[in-house]
C-alpha cells in the first residue's frame, strides 16, 4: 500500500487513464469493451434489418441502394421503408434503455421502469383517444407525447415530486391504471375497425413511424444523453443511500429532480415514436450491467443495449411470419418476459440493486 | 494540323442535329403523352387531390369495401389485407378472389409486401393515419375516402369506383340491386320491424340503422328500433343494460356474430333468461347472421349477400 | 387500545357495516338502468307489479346483487390477507399480478374455444394460483418482503408480461380479441346463474383457507421469530394464505372478470376503522367489500342510462385516488 503523498500516476485496476490536454479521464476498461461489443452487434443487426425482408437483399445491393445507385426499387425500399424504421428503432431503443437505467438506479430497484410510472399508459390513452374518440387536429404521435407528459406530471405532482423516493412510483402506477382503464373503455365503445387502427398504439410498433416524431426524439437524445452522462457521477453516489450521497457533497433533491426530468423526456419522446414498448427499459440496463460489471452506472451501454434489443425484436417481428407483422412490443415481451421472471426468481446479489 | 473546313462544317451540322434530337424527342413524347394524360384523373381524397391513371392494373386493397368493389368489377387485386377474423380474405369474398396474396392484416399492413407488388393504385380505409398515408402515397397513388361509415352504402365506395374507372359498370350493378330490393319489397309483409344486434354477455349492442343492413332493411319497408335510429354517426350503441332489452326487441332480430359460427353465440344467448323473453325469440324470429357481412361490410357483393339472407329468412320463416 | 374497547369498536363497526351492506342491497334491487321508478321496483319486490318488472327485479337485479356480495367478500378478504401475508399495505391482487394470471388463463380458454359465458372456474383459479406462486417467491427473496415498492413493481411487471403474451394470442385470433375487449373490464351483469353455483364453494373454500391463517398472521406482524416462538410456522402460513388468496381471486375473476382496485380499497378502509390487527380487519373487510362493490355496481347502472358503465371503470376511478391518498398520507397504514 502506498503511503507517499505524491499523487499516483497509474490508473487503478481495470481502468484507463486518459489525459487529453489538461484533463484527466478515468475510463472503465470493461465498459469500453462492452460498449464496442454492443455497438458491433447493433451494427450487424442493423445490416440484417436492412437486408432481410420482402424481398431480401444481398449486402452489396444494400450498400449500393444506400448510396442511391442500383435498382430504384431497392433504393425506395431502403430509403423509405427500412432505413427510417431502423433509425426509429435504434433511437427509441437507445432512449428507452437510458431512461430505464436512470430510473432503476434512482429508485434503487432493478424492476423500476419508466413505463410503470404511467407514462406508457398515458401515451396510449391519448393516442387511442385521438383515433377513436375525439376528432382533433393533432396527430396521434403528438398526442401520445402529450399523454406521456400528462401522466408524468400527474405522477410527480401527486407523488411529491420525487422527494419521497418511492411515493411517486406508486402514484404513477395508480395513474397508469386509471389511463389503462380509460383506454379499455374507449376500445370497448368503438367499432372494430377503429379499434384495429388504434391497436399499434396499445402494443408498441415500429411500422410507418412519423418522421417528425423521430426528429424530435433524435434532438432529445442529443441533448439528454450528455446530461445523463454528466449526472452519472452523482448517480453513482445515489446508489448507496441518500445519506452517503449528501455526505459526499451531492445535492440529492436537485440531482433526483434532474434525473427524473431527463428520464421522462427520453421516455416520452421514445413512446411517441414507438408506442408503449415497456420491457426494453427493463432488460437493456440489465444487459448493460451484466456486461460492464456492477461498478458504475452504464448509461452509454444501456443506450446501445436498448438499440440492439429494439432492432433485433423488430427484425424478428417483421420477418418471422411475413407478411403478417408482429409488433415489436409483443416480441420484446416474449423475450423479456422469461428474462424478467428469471430476475424475479433468482437471489438478489449483495444489495440486490 | 487543322481539320479540313468541310469536315468541320459537317461536324457542326451533326452536332446541331444532335442538339435538336432531345428537343424532338421531348416534343414527340409530349405529343404521344397528351392522349395518355387526358386519361388520367384527379380525385379528391381525405388527404387532398390524388392523380390516378385511367386503367390501373396492379391494385392493392387495404379495406374490405375496396376489396368488395374491386372483385365486383371483375378485377383481381395484386394484394389485400386479411379479414378481421383471421388470416385469409373475408369468407364471402373468397369465391370471387383467385389467389390474391395477403399483404398483412388491417392492424399492421406490411409495407414491404405492398411495395413488392409494385402497385399502381392503393385503396385504403377512411381513417388511415397520416403517417402511414405518407409512406403509401410514395409508392403509388393512395385513395382514402372521406365518407363516414353511416353514408348510404352506394356512396361509401364511390371514390374507389371512380379510381378504378368503372363508374358505369357499378351504376348498372347497383341498379340491379335496387331492382331486387324493389321486387323483394313487394313480396314481404309490410310494416314489420327489425333489429340488428351484436349479442355480448353483458347485454346487446344495437347496430345503427344507418349501416348497410339497416339501409337495406329500411328500403324494404321495414322499420328500425328507436335506439338504432338515434345513434347518429356512431356505428353501434354501447352495451345496453339487460334491463332494457325491450329497446332492441322487434318483429325480426338479426344477431350478428363475428364469423360464420352463429350457433355457439345463439346457444350462449339462450342461456340468458332475459334473452328468452324477447318477442322475437319467442316467435322464433331471432336468427344469426354473419357479422362480417351484416355489421361491417359496405360493398355491392355484400349487399347482394345481405339480400340473399333476408330473402331466405323472411320468405321462409 | 384496551381489549374491551377494541372489541366494542369491532362490534359497532361490524353492525354498521352490516347495516350499510343491507341498505345497499336494498338499493341495488330498487335502482337500475331500466325504466322502472324505485317505487315500481318496490312493488315488484313485494310481489305486486307487472311481470316484466318482477322479472327485472328478481331475475336480473337479484343475481347481480348476490354476485356483487360474493365478489365483494372474496376480494375484500383476499386483499386483507394478501396485505397481511406480504406485510405490505400496497399489495392488491390486481397490482400484484394475481388478477392478471386469472385473466390470462381465461383468455387462453377463450382462445381454445370456450365462450366468455361458459369459462370454467378451474381455469381461472389455476391462473390465479400461478400468479400467486410467483409473487410468493418474490417475497421469499431476501429483504424483498419488507420492501413495498419492490413487490408492487414485481407485480406490475408480471402483469405487463402477461398482457403482452395475451396480446400475441389476440393477434392470432380476432374472435378472441373481440370478445376479450369487453370481458377485460369486468362486469357483474349478464353472468349466468351457474356462475353463482360455482362461486359459492370457491368462496367458502378460500375463506376457510385464509381463516385458518389469521391467528398466525397476526403473530407474524410482530416479526417472524416472535411468531415461531409462539408456535406458528411462518412459511407454511404464508403459503396457505396465498393459496387461499388465489382461490378467492380466481373465483372472483372467473365470476365477474377482473375488477381493479377492489382488493386495495377495502382493506384500507377496514384498517382505518378498526386498526391494523388482521383478526379484526378481516371480518370488517368482508363486510365493507360487498358495500364497495354494490356501490360501484349501482353507480355503473345509473351513470349512463340506458347503457351501463363497466364496473372495472368505476372501481378504477374510485380506487386510483384512494391509492394515491394512501401513499400521500404521512404514514402508511401500519400492518
Amino acid at each position: 500500500m502506498k503511503t507517499s503523498t505524491t499523487p499516483t500516476r497509474d490508473a487503478p485496476q481495470g481502468f484507463w487513464l486518459l489525459r487529453p490536454g489538461s484533463l484527466s479521464l478515468l475510463v472503465s476498461r470493461r465498459g469500453v469493451w462492452a460498449g464496442l461489443l454492443l455497438a458491433l452487434m447493433t451494427a450487424l443487426v442493423g445490416v440484417g434489418n436492412l437486408s432481410f425482408g420482402t424481398p431480401s437483399l444481398t449486402p452489396d445491393q444494400v450498400l449500393a441502394a444506400l448510396a442511391g445507385a442500383g435498382d430504384p426499387f431497392n433504393v425506395f425500399m431502403l430509403h423509405e421503408l427500412r432505413l427510417p424504421r431502423l433509425t426509429a428503432g435504434i433511437l427509441s431503443g437507445a432512449a428507452l434503455g437510458v431512461g430505464g437505467c436512470l430510473l432503476q438506479t434512482l429508485a434503487r430497484n432493478r424492476l423500476a421502469t419508466p413505463g410503470i410510472i404511467g407514462i406508457d399508459d398515458g401515451a396510449t390513452a391519448f393516442a387511442v383517444a385521438s383515433i377513436v374518440a375525439v376528432p382533433t387536429s393533432l396527430a396521434p404521435p403528438m398526442l401520445a407525447l402529450v399523454g406521456a407528459a400528462t401522466a408524468a406530471a400527474l405522477a410527480f405532482g401527486l407523488g411529491g415530486g420525487g422527494s419521497r423516493g418511492y411515493r411517486f412510483i406508486v402514484v404513477g402506477i395508480a395513474v397508469g391504471a386509471l389511463f389503462g382503464a380509460l383506454t379499455n373503455f374507449m376500445l370497448a365503445r368503438t367499432d372494430i375497425d377503429s379499434a384495429n387502427l388504434a391497436y399499434p398504439w396499445t402494443v408498441g410498433s415500429l411500422n410507418a413511424r412519423a418522421p417528425s416524431t423521430v426528429v424530435v426524439l433524435a434532438a432529445c437524445l442529443v441533448i439528454c444523453l450528455p446530461i445523463a452522462k454528466a449526472l452519472g457521477r452523482q448517480l453513482q453516489l445515489l446508489r448507496f443511500s441518500d445519506a452517503v450521497a449528501i455526505g459526499l457533497g451531492t445535492h440529492v433533491r436537485h440531482t433526483r429532480l434532474a434525473i427524473l426530468v431527463v428520464t421522462v423526456f427520453l421516455t416520452a419522446t421514445a413512446v411517441a415514436v414507438a408506442g408503449p414498448v415497456g420491457l426494453v427499459s427493463l432488460v437493456a440496463p440489465e444487459v448493460a450491467r451484466h456486461l460492464t460489471g456492477h461498478r458504475g452506472v452504464p448509461i452509454i451501454n444501456s443506450a446501445l443495449a436498448g438499440a440492439l434489443l429494439m432492432t433485433a425484436a423488430d427484425w424478428v417481428g417483421r420477418t418471422a411470419f411475413a407478411p403478417v407483422e408482429i409488433p415489436v412490443g409483443v416480441i420484446t415481451a416474449i423475450v423479456g418476459g422469461p428474462y424478467l421472471l428469471w430476475i424475479l426468481l433468482r437471489e438478489p446479489r449483495m444489495t440486490g440493486r | 494540323m487543322p481539320v479540313s473546313l468541310k469536315s468541320a462544317a459537317a461536324q457542326r451540322g451533326r452536332r446541331a442535329l444532335l442538339a435538336f434530337l432531345p428537343a424532338l424527342a421531348f416534343l414527340a413524347s409530349g405529343l404521344l403523352a397528351a392522349p395518355a394524360q387526358a386519361q388520367q384523373k384527379t380525385l379528391e381524397t381525405a388527404f387532398g387531390p390524388v392523380t390516378v391513371k385511367a386503367q390501373p392494373e396492379r391494385i392493392i386493397t387495404l379495406d374490405e369495401g375496396a376489396l368488395d368493389t374491386v372483385l365486383a368489377m371483375g378485377l383481381q387485386p395484386v394484394g389485400s389485407v386479411a379479414a378481421r377474423g383471421g388470416k385469409d380474405l373475408p369468407g364471402y369474398l373468397q369465391a370471387h378472389a383467385k389467389n390474391v396474396p395477403i399483404v398483412g392484416v388491417t392492424r399492421e399492413p406490411s409495407l414491404e409486401a405492398i411495395f413488392s407488388q409494385r402497385p399502381d393504385l392503393i385503396l385504403a380505409s377512411p381513417g388511415l393515419e397520416k403517417r402511414v398515408y405518407d409512406i403509401l402515397s410514395k409508392m403509388a397513388p393512395t385513395i382514402v375516402p372521406t365518407t363516414p361509415t353511416t353514408a348510404p352504402w352506394q356512396e361509401r365506395n364511390a371514390l374507389y369506383v371512380a379510381a378504378l374507372g368503372k363508374e358505369e359498370e357499378m351504376a348498372s350493378r347497383i341498379a340491379q340491386v335496387q331492382a331486387r330490393i324493389a321486387s323483394l319489397r313487394e313480396r314481404i309483409e309490410p310494416g314489420q320491424s327489425f333489429s340488428v344486434v351484436r349479442w355480448m354477455p353483458q347485454g346487446p349492442m344495437a347496430m345503427s340503422s344507418k349501416m348497410i343492413t339497416g339501409q337495406i332493411l329500411s328500403a324494404l319497408g321495414m322499420q328500425g328500433t328507436a335506439i338504432a335510429d338515434e345513434l347518429g354517426e356512431r356505428p353501434h350503441s354501447d352495451i345496453l343494460s339487460l334491463e332494457n332489452l325491450g329497446s332492441v326487441d322487434a318483429d325480426w332480430m338479426f344477431l350478428a356474430t363475428l364469423n360464420e359460427q352463429g350457433d355457439a353465440t345463439l346457444a350462449a344467448a339462450r342461456e340468458q333468461p332475459a334473452f328468452n323473453r324477447l318477442d322475437a325469440v319467442r316467435n322464433n324470429r331471432a336468427v344469426t347472421v354473419d357479422g362480417q357481412i351484416w355489421s361491417s361490410s359496405t360493398g355491392v357483393l355484400a349487399a347482394e349477400r345481405i339480400i340473399d339472407d333476408i330473402e331466405r329468412f323472411l320468405l321462409n320463416p | 387500545m384496551s381489549k374491551r374497547r377494541g372489541r366494542q369498536l369491532l362490534h359497532r363497526t361490524a353492525i354498521a357495516g352490516a347495516g350499510l351492506a343491507g341498505v345497499l342491497m336494498f338499493a341495488s334491487m330498487l335502482l337500475g338502468a331500466g325504466n322502472l321508478t324505485p317505487l315500481e321496483s318496490l312493488h315488484a319486490l313485494l310481489g305486486q307489479g307487472s311481470e316484466d318488472h318482477r322479472f327485472i327485479v328478481f331475475e336480473l337485479r337479484w343475481p347481480r346483487t348476490i354476485l356483487a356480495i360474493l365478489v365483494g367478500v372474496a376480494l375484500g378478504a383476499a386483499g386483507t390477507i394478501m396485505q397481511a401475508a406480504t406485510r405490505n399495505p400496497l399489495a392488491e391482487p390486481g397490482l400484484l399480478g394475481v388478477s392478471a394470471g386469472a385473466s390470462f388463463a381465461v383468455v387462453l380458454a377463450i382462445y381454445y374455444g370456450a365462450d366468455t359465458a361458459g369459462v370454467h372456474f378451474g381455469i381461472a383459479i389455476l391462473g390465479a394460483l400461478v400468479g400467486c406462486f410467483l409473487v410468493l417467491l418474490t417475497t421469499q427473496m431476501r429483504g424483498a418482503g419488507n420492501d413495498p415498492v419492490r413487490l408492487v413493481l414485481a407485480g406490475a411487471a408480471f402483469s405487463s408480461i402477461l398482457m403482452s403474451i395475451t396480446t400475441l394470442i389476440l393477434l392470432h385470433d380476432q374472435r378472441t380479441a373481440d370478445e376479450i375487449r369487453f370481458w377485460v373490464i369486468g362486469a357483474l351483469g349478464g353472468r349466468p346463474v351457474s356462475n353463482l353455483q360455482w362461486a359459492v364453494p370457491g368462496l367458502l373454500a378460500g375463506l376457510a383457507m385464509v381463516g385458518a391463517t389469521v391467528a398466525a398472521l397476526a403473530a407474524m406482524s410482530l416479526g417472524e421469530k416472535v411468531a415461531m416462538g409462539l408456535g406458528h410456522k411462518p412459511v407454511f402460513t404464508r403459503i396457505l394464505a396465498m393459496t387461499g388468496v388465489a382461490v378467492l381471486v380466481g373465483t372472483a375473476t372467473a365470476a365477474a372478470g377482473p375488477i381493479a382496485f377492489a382488493g386495495l380499497i377495502v382493506p384500507y378502509f377496514a384498517r382505518r376503522l378498526v386498526g391494523p390487527d388482521v383478526r379484526r380487519a378481516l371480518p370488517i373487510a368482508m363486510l365493507i367489500g360487498p358495500c364497495v362493490l354494490l356501490l360501484a355496481d349501482i353507480l355503473s347502472r345509473l351513470a349512463v342510462r340506458p347503457y351501463e358503465l363497466p364496473i372495472g371503470i368505476v372501481t378504477a376511478c374510485i380506487g386510483a385516488p384512494v391509492l394515491i391518498a394512501v401513499v400521500r398520507s404521512h404514514r402508511l397504514p401500519r400492518l
